[in-house]
């Protein structure tokens, strides 16, 4: 009987210790595609300042709906979170002098500074949940009130800007799932798995940039 | 990469000269400001600004590479440049699933939730692909 050998194929080295002296292709590739990102939310600010351009009155009137101290908490919540989101990118880029990165804990849960990527990232993940929550709530208070995506020019840009960036806040949860599926999954802490980590903070990082853009123009500037 | 860092800076400085000019130069206009183009003006310093920064944390983390070096050869920059996957089935599962996502948003939630189930299947199948069965790690 001929012996059983179990199938398996090399894994790349680009996968596992990446190409030395150049920067990730993942991350330039995400660099220029936010950039693209960057310009669909343009588009989305000049509408918005064009629009209050011309209905003066009707901005007056309806930004009185908004309840900014509830979204400025909200907001505090979501800039918070990038800082967790990079602390795990920290874990995950420890230097080999320091120990190598740091996929898990080496504590108990309690320990915040024996964290490591999975718990940042876990903990990142449910800040945007609670952000998001918070925002489903200002919608539904919102449309009680009579501000609804067909009630008014106004209602159409509020809905249009953050809910498009409501959808990209539930991406930036679905990525952070994949990239903790991805360290389940693998026995060992790749390279390919630290450079999924590293854009999907340089995503979530993006997309507070962008919240702190629109909490400006809509709840400050009005 | 010290290059590229200085083409995005200088291209930052210029937007972010240029921006207010165009402000005060509409504004001053019978029209009054041009809200759109302003905006518009804005993001584009922004995104100088982003691309500019990405590239000077990268030239600081690594060292120079072949393309800034002067007495490079073109042997040097060969090598393994990064993981291609040969081919993959994924991507139009998951644009199958998209569409199905699409128009659930247009037939019924119903659909959308369907739509939901298939997706979590198809972006899984493609991101977790090479970490399962032969590629496992």
């Amino acid at each position: 009987m001929a012996p059983v050998a179990t199938v398996s194929a090399a894994i790349p080295a680009s996968r596992l210790r990446g190409q030395h002296g150049r920067p990730d292709m993942v991350s330039v590739g995400t660099i220029i595609w936010l950039s693209s990102e960057l310009m669909f939310f343009a588009a989305l600010f000049a509408a918005y300042f064009t629009i209050r351009a011309a209905e003066v009155d009707l901005w007056a009137q309806e930004t009185t709906h908004l309840n900014v101290p509830f979204a400025a908490a909200n907001t505090t919540i979501l800039v918070l979170s990038s800082f967790t989101c990079q602390m795990g990118v920290f874990a995950a880029e420890r230097s080999a002098a320091k120990g190598g990165p740091k996929v898990g804990r080496s504590g108990s849960l309690l320990q915040v500074g024996e964290w490591g990527m999975r718990e940042w990232f876990i903990l990142t993940y449910l800040m945007g949940a609670v952000f998001m929550a918070g925002q489903a709530l200002e919608y539904t208070e919102l449309v009680h009130a009579g501000l609804t995506m067909q009630s008014s020019a106004y209602g159409s840009m509020f809905y249009l800007t953050t809910g498009f960036h409501g959808i990209h806040v539930a991406g930036g949860l679905i990525a952070f799932l994949l990239v903790l599926g991805r360290t389940y999954l693998a026995r060992r802490f790749t390279h390919e798995q630290a450079v999924s980590a590293i854009v999907v903070s340089y995503y979530w990082h993006f997309v507070d940039v962008v919240w702190i853009g629109l909490f400006a123009t809509i709840y400050l500037i009005m | 990469m010290r290059a590229e860092v200085w083409i995005f800076a200088i291209c930052t400085f210029f937007f972010v000269l240029v921006t207010p000019a165009y402000w005060f130069v509409t504004d001053s206009s019978d029209e009054g400001p041009e809200w759109t183009g302003t905006a518009a003006l804005v993001m584009t310093a922004l995104l100088a600004a982003m691309v500019t920064m990405y590239l000077a944390v990268q030239a600081r983390k690594l060292d120079d590479r072949p393309e800034d070096l002067k007495d490079a050869e073109i042997a040097d920059g060969a090598g393994e440049l990064g993981f291609f996957p040969p081919y993959s089935w994924w991507p139009l599962w998951c644009a199958m699933t998209f569409g199905v996502l699409v128009l659930g948003v247009i037939f019924g939630w119903w659909l959308f939730l369907i739509g939901m189930g298939l997706g979590v299947l198809a972006l899984s199948g493609w991101v977790f692909e090479y970490y399962r069965g032969v590629h496992a790690h």
